[in-house]
């Protein structure tokens, strides 16, 4: 692999890292909310939290363009507050990995903390627990092997986003390039040959995080 | 202390519980067939459940909406529920607001604190349980059938260990069971529960 | 359900249909030709706009087209060399011009293409500057002035040219390098400098029927129409050069 190949796996593995990182707070919160109560509009939620998995990854990208643009209404706000701009940068590479993957880590965390005996949740609150201490001593250890196999699971999809990707941070070479953004450029120049070598690297990474997360996911209490 | 249900009406299937209990004894059976509403009556109490309607008072204190972790109450379910991942130690001590000695002592669990819980016994995992929820210095000690699942040949030893909880450490019980057995040895005051209704109380002597 | 299968199949060998595959800058202009070529002619026109890069390479791997309608000889020439394309029927019809726009509101004042290099520009979308005509043109005339190693950090590059214009109009670029044709689509952009013919590259478009045409008269037909003199007034009117 060619330096410029290697900056363009970093840039991918950094961003996507970044970006797993960041939906976790939001996304176990969310999972546990789905999964132990019953609220009204709970049904809401849940189909919002689920439509960036259904809808075209590039309907979820123009959404976010039209949102985080200068002249939009999240974008206009944060760049006249702190000069921050979002789109066609990184930052917009990382926002639609993150949008693209916390329905995921939903699902998995969801499933994960649905497994854990409620009867422990409930003993623990009359030994005297906080719903927080309860979430953090009894819930999230017990759904730890589910939780981590969601986690691995939003890092491969973001490591695999491209139809947000290539609408809200553009195509931008040593800034928002990422592996599969690369590898559409490849095919649009006919380098088959140096695509198919970052095909290659695209399915090595998929593959170990599946396979991890299913060794992960066989080994639950 | 006592443990007052005023009025409780909780809907269950195929019946609706509805109770007005003084427990005021040192110890209470709460004796019935299975199916009863025994242990939704134990739920109630320690706020794992809310009744549809009526008061429940711990020591004169209405606690109806008050949420379990401000109950000073002590539950041992059925099941044990003691947590997989966290050895003896961290259960024994998971609610602690003592050390613990005493009750340690009296149930002669020094041995066990190092191990994980998979590796105790039945009847070790009862006294683990017992122990969690005393030393928690709960106002009112709930157990949901102590002996179930028990060894035959264990079950003395355990009621055993039960009979020295109950005398050196005062603490107001309630004790589900449908052993008459359990009743007459440990038991001062009886409260017969059938299809979510109280059908007698008495005392025992 | 055989009914509706012949009717399945029986549908394309209906009205005839022309496929062209034409350089995004042509859009407004083309359709608006094709329209009224629809009533007088009975044809149905087909139009898949885009860069002319990416319909160049979807020539090649055999994506069905009668016409290429291509804005830099560059494409053409590849696909000549393929066969791909039926060189007799090639000709250059237009010419166009290329100009800077920012966004009308809020847009930096520039009176040189050599004022993007400086600060007051943190970025410059382009086309595609390696692929797509419209980018490789501007790149080419950045070169010429000498500012391409200033200013290639700053580009966002786009898959055709309307991106680029998108980019500025949304204000997400701070400057653009488009078609003056393209520039008079928007009303959120403003042309602040118009690269003259002598100064900017030369721009060429020439269009020739592909080959492997399924309607190659049908085609041809509209081909010659594209020469004719309704068609040259309007490509005018829409701020197209017509060569000669």
């Amino acid at each position: 692999m060619s330096s410029a190949e290697w900056q363009i796996l970093g840039l991918t593995l950094r961003t996507a890292a970044l970006a797993t990182l960041l939906i976790v707070p939001p996304g176990l919160a969310m999972a546990w909310l789905l999964a132990r109560h019953r609220w009204r509009g709970k049904s809401l939620v849940e189909t919002l939290v689920a439509l960036p998995l259904v809808m075209p990854p590039v309907a979820t990208g123009l959404l976010l363009l039209e949102l985080l643009g200068r002249r939009g209404p999240l974008g206009g706000w944060l760049h006249r507050t702190f000069g921050l701009d979002i789109v066609f940068t990184w930052r917009a590479v990382v926002v639609a990995m993150m949008v693209m993957s916390f329905p995921l880590l939903v699902r998995a965390a969801r499933v994960a903390f649905e497994e854990v005996n409620e009867r422990l949740e409930q003993i623990a609150r009359t030994l005297g627990a906080s719903n927080t201490r309860v979430f953090f001593t009894i819930t999230l250890p017990l759904a730890a092997r589910g939780v981590a196999a969601g986690l691995l699971l939003a890092f491969a999809r973001a490591v695999g986003e491209f139809g947000a990707t290539i609408l809200v941070a553009g195509n931008i070479p040593g800034r928002t390039t990422t592996l599969s953004l690369a590898i559409y450029n490849l095919v649009q120049l006919g380098r088959d040959a140096d695509a198919f070598r970052l095909l290659g690297v695209s399915v090595l990474i998929a593959f170990a995080a599946v396979w991890i997360t299913e060794a992960f996911l066989r080994r639950r209490t | 202390m006592s443990v007052v249900l005023r009025d409780v009406v909780l809907p269950l299937t195929p019946f609706t519980l509805d109770v007005s209990i003084d427990f005021s004894a040192r110890t209470t059976a709460l004796y019935g067939p299975s199916g009863a509403g025994k242990t939704t009556v134990l739920e109630l109490i320690a706020g794992l459940r809310r009744p549809r309607s009526g008061h429940i008072e711990l020591g004169g204190r209405d606690v109806t909406r008050l949420p379990p972790r401000l109950r000073r109450v002590g539950y041992v379910p059925q099941d044990d529920a003691l947590f997989p991942h966290m050895t003896v130690r961290q259960n024994i001590f998971y609610g602690a607001r003592d050390d613990g000695a005493s009750v340690i002592d009296v149930l002669e669990i020094a041995p066990l604190l190092g191990r994980g819980v998979r590796q105790l016994s039945g009847g070790e995992r009862k006294r683990v349980a017992l122990a969690r929820a005393l030393v928690t210095r709960p106002e009112v000690l709930l157990l949901d059938e102590p002996l179930s699942g028990v060894d035959v040949a264990l079950r003395d030893r355990v009621l055993q260990y039960l009979q020295r909880v109950l005398t050196e450490l005062p603490i107001p019980t309630i004790y589900v069971t449908h052993q008459m057995e359990e009743v007459r040895a440990l038991c001062e005051e009886m409260v017969i529960l059938e299809r979510g209704s109280v059908v007698r109380a008495l005392r025992l002597e | 359900m055989r009914f509706l299968l012949a009717l399945l199949l029986a549908w394309p060998m209906g009205a005839a249909e022309v496929r062209v595959l034409a350089a995004a800058s042509l859009t407004e202009a083309l359709t608006e030709i094709a329209a009224d070529y629809e009533k007088s002619s009975g044809d149905r026109i087909v139009f898949h706009f885009g860069a002319s890069s990416l319909l160049a390479r979807q020539i090649e791997h055999g994506a069905p087209a009668d016409l290429f309608l291509s804005a830099d000889e560059v494409q053409m020439d590849q696909l000549a060399r393929k066969r791909l394309i039926d060189a007799s029927s090639r000709v250059s019809v237009l010419s166009n011009t290329l100009v800077i726009v920012v966004p009308r509101s809020g847009g930096q004042a520039i009176t040189h293409a050599r004022e993007l290099a400086g600060r007051r520009f943190a970025s410059v979308a382009l086309a595609e500057p390696s692929s797509v005509p419209a980018g490789v043109y501007a790149r080419r005339y950045l070169m010429k002035l000498g500012i391409w190693a200033q200013v290639a950090p700053k580009v966002i590059p786009t898959d055709n040219v309307r991106g680029a214009l998108s980019a500025v109009a949304a204000g997400n670029a701070g400057a653009a390098i488009v078609y003056k044709t393209d520039a008079r689509i928007s009303k959120a952009v403003r042309v602040a400098v118009e690269i003259s013919r002598s100064e900017g590259p030369a721009i060429s478009y020439p269009f020739a029927l592909v080959t492997a045409a399924a309607r190659p008269r049908e085609a041809r037909r509209f081909l010659d129409h594209l020469r004719s003199a309704a068609a040259r007034a309007v490509f005018t009117r829409y701020g197209f050069d017509v060569l000669r």
